[in-house]
């Protein structure tokens, strides 16, 4: 299969049509070949094209969006633009961002099953690619399984499952680490790792760079629709990376720093060839840790609290204090329970057990209404809240609704989220990360005590996360609770001086982050992998 | 094991047999009948919640009929629409969706209907799932959305996310669909869908089995 590659020539694309005059390329003039033996790391900012460039490889691009297409794009010698999608998607499998509206089958296995019937298989063939690829995998217990009651991770090996099943020359991922936590992403990278061994071509276009790039025998840099930099990471890394939209891994900042050649590209590389007392201490990330964990009343303690749906525990007896002018993070593998308490601390799940109380008052009786005046949610995805026409009134609608409407404290968030230049425009025109802040913004428009973020980072690039830093820090002044939930312990790490880690339902620990990274049993339990920073400089003391 | 067509069929015949019914006790005689499988076969608890959303309807298209054409016409259009309902989820309870459309494409149906018809089904689930954290982000920022006349001022914060998220998951879809070869000519089909002699025996069997039920009905009254 060696032989089968993605050329492209001149490739141009725009999502407008050819007749708008103020025509802006996503895509600019590519020229680029890709062969089976790649395992290519695609990376740059938001919006610089990178999903873009992914469609037009299996043809999606120019027969499913109708923009305007320039150049060509060859797979294995056919032009993409000549052959239906239909023709070439056994040549090159695309895995989308979203596992979730990728699998439209009633089981795991006829979700497999589905595009070898496509390829005109035999009844044969079809059965040995299906027990080949759900060995490979390790998901033969899935096959009878609905594919849209499935964990995020399980989901995510399914749909490789399906595109492995069509055994393409080149697979092409989109973000497929977004939305993983820690357990699933090295399960992931392991897989991907011994499939490319295995003579299948990998292109990864990815913003978790310490999941991919000590992989990947080829970066390529995309910014504004151009390639800026193509070549062996080993090679590149001292050049690239001039502007801060990507997150490099500490191992990869610390080579450049000590000017280290070859560069290791992870930390397990790194600790080999340097030994810790050599390591430049000012790259170390070092938690809040001075955050004022008054003695005086808490703004939100939860005590005792248990939420069991069908007689399920989903949370057990959880209990934790957040006090003013703090960002706790409350950290654990996908499924933990974590989205589950705060709708429960909102009202929106009946707690079956324990209390909730806001500044020493009881909130167990209160409304939803009611709490939402003292607690601001920005849950993952904005889009299931945007309905209004202009940014200004999306973040406006709440607090008029609750009567907490302040014209000078709405204009202060606009201020602080950098919103002016987007508050005539339409909440649903906007990229991900402005979605993300307008949805912060109407979060905390009420005035709310309490601020709750869930995995605010989930698919955001480094200047995004680097921006969030800055704004949690300035939350904290104003003396407002912070809950940050996520599986980005390395975010979690630079953002919250206590963590609470959740695992089936249970809080396992709430303290010091470096204290619970250090703690092998809890980490271990719930999936969790300490951050680059803590495995190479250890804890406080080292 | 019936073929899907053949339950197709007598899903029909079924339905056929609802609609003809023009008495409470007939239509309740039915409707027991499905209930008692329903129960049998230990569904009772996905039947309650279907009838959450089901009943309203029946209800409503009752009190319509009621009002335009008397009380019992209006509770017999309210039972009957229940009872037909009642027949089709429990066919969608014994099959699935993808085993319908393949077996009604070797009967001569296009593929591309078939299968967005069957694919469709797949995700009223997804969407249910995307419309409670519609309503959950709503609700947490001080909208009110609740089920009633009191919030109905507010249902644009629920329709308009919820009707974009469905658009934009018919086009995800469409594109999964489109990457897998959806519309590649020379298509196999894995299981294989052949009519047996029992399913010949039903299909046929269920006409007169029709008329001798209304015969019967006929001769009870």
């Amino acid at each position: 299969m060696a032989f089968i590659k993605i050329e492209t020539e001149k490739l141009g694309y725009a999502y407008a049509n050819s007749a708008n005059a103020k025509i802006s390329w996503v895509l600019k003039d590519l020229n680029l070949e890709i062969t089976a033996k790649d395992y290519l790391l695609i990376c740059g900012p938001s919006g610089c094209g990178k999903s873009t460039l992914l469609r037009t490889f299996n043809g999606l691009i120019p027969h499913f969006y109708h923009g305007t297409f320039r150049g060509q794009v060859k797979v294995a010698g056919l032009i993409t633009a000549k052959h239906s999608v239909a023709a070439i998607f056994d040549k090159v499998g695309l895995l989308f961002q979203n596992p979730e509206t990728q699998l439209f089958n009633s089981t795991v296995a006829k979700e497999i099953i589905f595009g070898l019937e496509s390829l005109g298989l035999s009844r044969k063939k079809i059965k040995a690619r299906l027990e080949d690829t759900t060995k490979q995998l390790a998901i033969t217990n899935l096959l009878s399984k609905i594919p849209q009651k499935l964990s995020g991770g399980q989901q995510q090996l399914v749909a490789l499952a399906v595109i492995l099943a069509l055994k393409p020359a080149i697979i092409l991922l989109d973000e497929p680490y977004s939305n993983l936590d820690p357990a699933n992403a090295d399960k992931l990278r392991n897989l991907l790792k011994s499939i490319h061994q295995q003579g299948t071509g990998i292109v990864i276009c990815e913003h978790r760079l310490a999941c991919t790039l000590p992989d990947a025998t080829r970066l390529m840099l995309l910014h504004q629709g151009k390639i800026e930099q193509d070549g062996s990471p080993q090679k590149l890394i001292n050049s690239l990376f001039s502007f801060h939209a990507l997150e490099l891994p500490l191992a990869v900042k610390v080579a450049r720093k000590l000017k280290l050649n070859p560069a290791p590209l992870d930390t397990a590389s790194l600790q080999k060839i340097i030994s810790r007392n050599k390591l430049p201490i000012e790259l170390r990330t070092i938690p809040p840790s001075h955050d004022p964990v008054k003695k005086a009343r808490p703004l939100l303690e939860v005590k005792g609290l248990s939420f069991l749906p069908k007689k399920k525990a989903v949370l057990k007896d959880i209990s934790f204090k957040l006090f003013a002018g703090e960002c706790m993070a409350i950290v654990g593998p996908n499924g933990a329970g974590k989205t589950t308490l705060i709708k429960n601390i909102m009202g929106l799940n009946r707690s079956h057990k324990g209390r909730i109380q806001i500044k020493g008052q009881d909130i167990n009786e209160q409304k939803v209404s009611q709490r939402a005046g003292q607690i601001g949610i920005a849950f993952q995805n904005p889009d299931n809240q945007f309905f209004k026409l202009t940014v200004k009134e999306e973040i406006e609608v709440g607090a008029k609704i609750l009567n907490r409407f302040d014209k000078k404290w709405i204009a202060w968030l606009i201020n602080l989220f950098c919103l002016h230049p987007l508050l005539e425009r339409s909440p649903f025109t906007l990229s991900g990360g402005e979605k993300k802040r307008v949805a912060f913004a109407a979060a905390l428009a009420a005035k709310p005590i309490i601020f709750i973020m869930d995995e605010p980072t989930a698919g955001q690039d480094a200047f995004f996360r680097h921006s969030l830093i800055k704004l949690i820090k300035q939350l904290k002044s104003l003396e407002l609770g912070i809950l940050l939930i996520t599986h980005d312990l390395a975010f979690a790490e630079s953002s919250a001086g206590r963590w609470l880690v959740l695992n089936n339902g249970q809080a396992a620990f709430p303290g010091d982050p470096w204290q619970i990274m250090e703690n092998k049993k809890i980490m271990g339990q719930a999936g969790l992998k300490a951050t680059d920073s803590f495995q190479l400089f250890g804890n406080k003391n080292a | 094991m019936l073929d899907p067509r053949t339950k197709l069929a007598l899903t029909f015949y079924g339905a056929i047999i609802i609609i003809m019914s023009s008495s409470l006790k007939y239509l309740g005689f039915e409707a027991g009948i499905l209930i008692i499988w329903i129960i049998i076969y230990r569904q009772g608890l996905i039947y309650l919640r279907w009838l959450k959303l089901v009943l309203p309807m029946s209800l409503f298209f009752g009190v319509i009929t009621w009002w335009t054409a008397g009380l019992m016409a209006g509770e017999i259009a309210a039972l009957k629409l229940l009872t037909l309902t009642t027949i089709f989820f429990v066919f969608f309870l014994f099959q699935e969706p993808e085993d319908l459309a393949n077996s009604l494409v070797k009967a001569k149906m296009p593929y591309p209907i078939a299968f967005v018809m069957a694919a469709s089904l797949q995700f009223v689930p997804v969407i249910n799932r995307r419309a409670k954290a519609v309503i959950d982000a709503q609700r947490s920022r001080g909208i009110p959305i609740y089920p009633g006349w009191a919030s109905f001022r507010h249902y644009p914060a629920f329709l308009m996310p919820l009707l974009i998220q469905t658009f934009q998951m018919a086009e995800d879809l469409a594109e999964a669909m489109e990457a897998r070869g959806f519309s590649r000519p020379g298509r196999t089909f894995y299981k294989e869908y052949q009519l047996k002699i029992l399913d010949w025996v039903l299909i046929a069997g269920g006409l007169p089995g029709l008329l001798g039920y209304f015969y019967i009905l006929d001769l009870c009254q």
